[in-house]
């Protein structure tokens, strides 16, 4: 593509005697087909293969170990709790929890929200289920524009009541 | 009778395209950074957050489906680890860090992630789950970061589609 020169040219200006004859340019035409092929796909390749987005993230707060206690107002607190068969039972205060289909959920936090904007969300998963559910659950919470959650220990207690409502 | 017509020789002078072609190669050639290899293999959950992962000062737990658990530093806090320790076997352990280390139980995790943070005090920690694993082991995880006092950390998740 780029054509050299090969010097000869500083010796023009010298005498007449010396001056010899411009050398023929010889043409010469590479076919550069086949290395536009090998480039495209090449280009082809890396185009494809290349991935510009980063994994998302998702910020999660834990409350510090020693946990200073705060009083909350019972009709505030909803409380989640997720099953070993991935169903979620949702309670306010202390009434008894009922079941709520997941692709509820996102209504559910949208029009509780708006009778108590100081909703608190408590989210109880049993460690047999699994954790993209509560990844989304988190994530409809997060959407819902519930602010104030936190994550809490599934106990034996949570067990018994689900068991309650189940035989009942 | 047909006549043959006669062909026109055209001659595309194909070097700016050429040219174009090869920048872009170039290009891609240079930013593409081949995935490392995952020392677990872990299919992420979805969700619609979009804060992305920070490139740098991160270290990741990884929690595989059988609630196999990794630590995974960054270039950068390895190093920093490796050049605080002062016993040779320890740091010759730190070395596969960047990799990814199998941990042995909570104590060891508990133990690495607050040498980490020491080393590197911008670190930041991400958990990466597997979808399917059990919500225990990341309850585990979470237990022994919340014990560390490592009160703030991310979800790694993929984008959720549609």
């Amino acid at each position: 593509m780029a054509g050299v020169d090969l010097g000869g040219g500083s010796k023009k200006g010298h005498g007449k005697g010396q001056g010899k004859k411009p050398k023929k340019r010889i043409n010469v035409r590479i076919d550069m087909t086949p290395m536009v092929d090998v480039i495209m796909l090449l280009l082809t390749f890396f185009m494809l293969t290349t991935v510009f987005t980063t994994p998302q993230t998702m910020e999660i707060n834990i409350p510090p170990e020693n946990q200073t206690q705060v009083e909350v107002a019972e009709t505030m607190l909803l409380t989640l709790r997720v099953v070993e068969d991935g169903t979620i039972y949702y309670n306010i205060g202390v009434e008894m929890p009922k079941p709520i289909p997941f692709s509820a959920l996102h209504q559910f936090f949208v029009d509780q929200l708006q009778q108590k904007p100081k909703l608190i969300c408590l989210l109880k998963v049993n460690r047999k289920g699994t954790y993209d559910m509560m990844v989304n659950i988190m994530d409809e919470i997060n959407l819902a524009g519930l602010t104030r959650f936190s994550l809490a220990p599934f106990t034996d207690a949570d067990e018994r009541v689900i068991k309650k409502v189940k035989g009942a | 009778m047909v006549r043959k017509k006669g062909r026109i020789n055209i001659f595309i002078d194909m070097t700016p395209m050429v040219d174009v072609i090869m920048l872009l190669l170039t290009f891609f050639m240079m930013t593409t950074q081949f995935r490392p290899a995952e020392s677990a293999d872990v299919t992420m959950p979805t969700s619609n957050s979009e804060i992305k992962l920070p490139e740098s000062d991160v270290m990741t737990v990884l929690v595989d489906k059988s609630g196999k658990i990794f630590l995974k530093t960054d270039d950068r806090t390895q190093m920093l680890l490796t050049r605080a320790s002062t016993d040779p076997a320890e740091q010759e352990s730190f070395k596969t860090l960047n990799e990814g280390v199998e941990i042995r139980d909570q104590n060891h995790l508990s133990n690495l992630v607050v040498r980490a943070r020491v080393a590197n005090p911008k670190l930041r920690t991400v958990v990466k789950g597997d979808k399917d694993t059990q919500y225990g082991n990341f309850q585990d995880v979470m237990d022994t970061l919340q014990r560390v006092k490592i009160t703030r950390f991310a979800l790694v998740t993929e984008l959720e589609r549609g």
